[in-house]
């Protein structure tokens, strides 16, 4: 098994650790910057029904756009590097979070939220302590949607002179045909495709500690 | 520490003049209230006013969509009122801070409305722990909420409303409403979505609970029964929330102040009255056409003949009712014990006239026969004798009003 023997090189295991902490980094800081755009975007989205449709439509749109071409695109924006791919995740990363989140707060009980203003809460009060933990489930079913396409699209950064796992996945793909680039191809595609079972983990994980007994299924 | 101090002041009002604790004041006031909803033509709420005694159970009652819910939720200004005023315990609250009126105000609604995310303990909690009770007294009014609602604090505090039945839920509504001790509470249908045992139950646990509390308490339903039985007072709404009665359970019976409320209170009314009357209390005839069933044939046709009554009861030897006869059964050629019609509809004097009444419909002859406890014949109840029986159960001002309504100008034309 040649696939095995490549796998078990100490440099191809640094240089898979390596591109995988990088990898991990531009998804982190996407991810990040989505749930906080996101959340914000949604809960106006939730709130103010005249911004819901510009809302919903223009962070769709971003996802479809070919990824190559978003990520080229950033560079005349924000340079080579980790940034343009950062930003351009960050895009497609918004609109399950963003849906997720409305719809998440849609589907709190008028009935739960009425009873809280009856008792004095402020609207302030009422979404923090009420709706959002309510609408959590669905939100982070959302941000975790978004976290493995990210894991996936990021591989792409490496085209635009970003980091991550993309350059072993691309050193493959440049050198096709001779010897070692199908495992270059192969390690980097695997190594993708552990990180996003990590990451459904993380968030299997999050989900047990952050959702209450009350409203778990 | 200011409603201490008022209600010190009260209290020296009531004794000053007179110490007549019966002459409640007023603790709510809807002065013109009126809701107008954005785009439509008419008002929702059309200027109503109303003052609401202290310490009584004023019910809202009215067919569906006569804007009761809309004239409850205006109270805590959940609703915002398009003009008029409200008037809590002497202070206008139309225009102060809603947050702050509404953690003076217990609210319980039908669908009942408790956070799904935070356990029992959680839910009864909000309102001490946003007036910023510090942990222990919240803690102890918690357990002492759980108890008066009927709910074991050790075995229910850490649950979560799903893990309650809708009567466990519905019951922590009420003791969550009731954790800052309100003087004030609002429910809409509080019982309207629980089966009717149950909702039974917790209607009477409620009066109870409310004699000791003596809250001003404005409470929604579209049930008679149930605002008979709830009100101190009743509002009898019309659409827009006009007010067509407003008066006591016992005057809305007997003196129904129009056309309207008589349809509403309808068969209601008399079926109210037939369930706390009993059969002991009225008058039963006790001196019915009775045969035996092993006397001769002969014998029972002449005595049914020469009697005025169309039948006759056949009782055995131990008194118990067995059969009707009437004349036209004599003509089959039978023993007595199969003659007429089997004996049923039988109420024991306990019964409470209702009983009777669904006893009679069930059974053939019209009348319900009442036996004594071992089903011994004592007497024979019929339609008229319950009828007679409400009327004289009605007082002078039933009477006036029966007196008014023969006389009605829609009859005579007719
Ligand atoms: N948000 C709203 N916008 C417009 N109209 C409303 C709104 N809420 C209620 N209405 C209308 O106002 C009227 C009164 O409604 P309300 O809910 O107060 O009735 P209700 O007496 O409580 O009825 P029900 O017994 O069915 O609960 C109805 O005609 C209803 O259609
Ligand atoms: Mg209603």
């Amino acid at each position: 098994m040649a696939f095995l023997e490549y796998l078990s090189s100490p440099s191809v295991q640094r240089t898979i650790l390596v591109q995988s902490l990088e990898h991990i980094r531009i998804v982190g800081y996407a991810m990040l910057f989505a749930i906080i755009i996101g959340l914000f975007l949604g809960i106006a989205a939730h709130r103010f029904p005249p911004f819901r449709g510009p809302i919903l439509s223009v962070t769709s749109t971003f996802l479809t756009i070919p990824s190559l071409a978003l990520f080229a695109l950033m560079i005349p924006i924000v340079g080579i590097g980790d940034r343009g791919p950062i930003v351009a995740l960050t895009l497609y990363a918004l609109l399950a979070i963003v849906r997720n989140t409305v719809s998440g707060l849609f589907s709190v009980d008028n009935a739960v939220v009425e009873s809280a203003a009856g008792m004095g809460m402020s609207k302030t009060m009422r979404l923090w302590r009420i709706e959002l933990p309510n609408a959590w489930p669905v939100m982070l079913a959302g941000i975790r949607v978004s976290t493995l396409l990210t894991v996936g699209i990021a591989a792409i950064a490496a085209l635009v002179g970003g980091s991550g796992l993309g350059q072993l996945i691309f050193s493959g793909i440049r050198r096709i045909g001779s010897p070692g680039a199908l495992n270059a191809l192969l390690g980097g595609t695997l190594a993708i495709v552990v990180l996003a079972m990590l990451f459904d983990l993380l968030y299997l994980a999050i989900g047990r500690l952050t959702i209450p007994r009350g409203i778990r299924d | 520490m200011t409603d201490q101090t008022n209600d010190a002041k009260q209290y020296d009002k009531e004794t000053a003049i007179g110490g007549d604790a019966q002459v409640g004041e007023t603790m709510i006031e809807l002065r013109e209230l009126t809701k107008r909803y954005p785009g439509e033509e008419t008002p929702a709420v059309d200027r109503v006013s109303m003052e609401i005694p202290k310490g009584e159970i004023v019910v809202f009652v009215g067919p569906s969509g006569c804007g009761k819910t809309t004239t409850l939720k205006m109270i805590n200004r959940i609703i915002e009122p398009t003009s008029g005023s409200i008037i809590i315990d002497g202070e206008d609250v139309t225009n102060i801070d809603p947050n702050h009126l509404r953690r003076r105000i217990g609210y319980v609604i039908q669908q009942i409305g408790l956070f799904p995310h935070i356990t029992i303990e959680g839910n009864v909690g909000t309102v001490p722990r946003l007036l910023g009770w510090d942990k222990d007294r919240t803690n102890a009014r918690i357990d002492e909420l759980l108890d008066i609602v009927g709910l074991d604090p050790s075995v229910y505090r850490s649950r979560y409303p799903k893990e309650l039945s809708g009567g466990q839920r519905q019951r922590v509504g009420v003791a969550r409403a009731l954790a800052a001790d309100p003087p004030v509470l609002l429910m809409d249908e509080p019982f309207g979505a629980i089966d009717p045992i149950t909702r039974t139950r917790l209607q009477n646990e409620f009066l109870r609970l409310q004699e000791e509390l003596q809250k001003t308490i404005a409470f929604v339903t579209h049930d008679i029964d149930e605002a008979i039985k709830m009100g101190d007072r009743i509002a009898i709404l019309k659409e827009q929330s006009h007010i067509a009665q407003f008066a006591t359970p016992e005057e809305i019976l007997t003196n129904p102040a129009d056309e309207f409320v008589e349809d509403f209170v309808g068969t209601g009314a008399t079926l109210k009255r037939l369930k706390l009357t009993r059969v002991r209390d009225i008058e039963v005839v006790d001196d019915a056409l009775i045969g035996r069933l092993d006397e001769p044939r002969e014998d029972l046709q002449k005595r049914l003949n020469e009697s005025e009554w169309t039948a006759m009861l056949l009782l055995d030897k131990d008194n118990k009712p067995a059969r009707w006869l009437r004349a036209p059964d004599f003509r089959h050629d039978r023993p007595a014990a199969e003659l007429g019609l089997p004996a049923r509809a039988m109420v024991e004097k306990q019964a409470t006239l209702s009983d009777a009444l669904e006893e009679m419909l069930v059974g053939s002859a019209g009348v319900a026969i009442v036996v004594d406890g071992r089903g011994a014949f004592e007497g024979i109840l019929d339609v008229d004798s319950i009828i007679t029986s409400i009327q004289t159960m009605r007082d002078a001002d039933a009477e006036f009003y029966r007196a008014a309504k023969l006389i009605d100008p829609a009859d005579e034309v007719a």
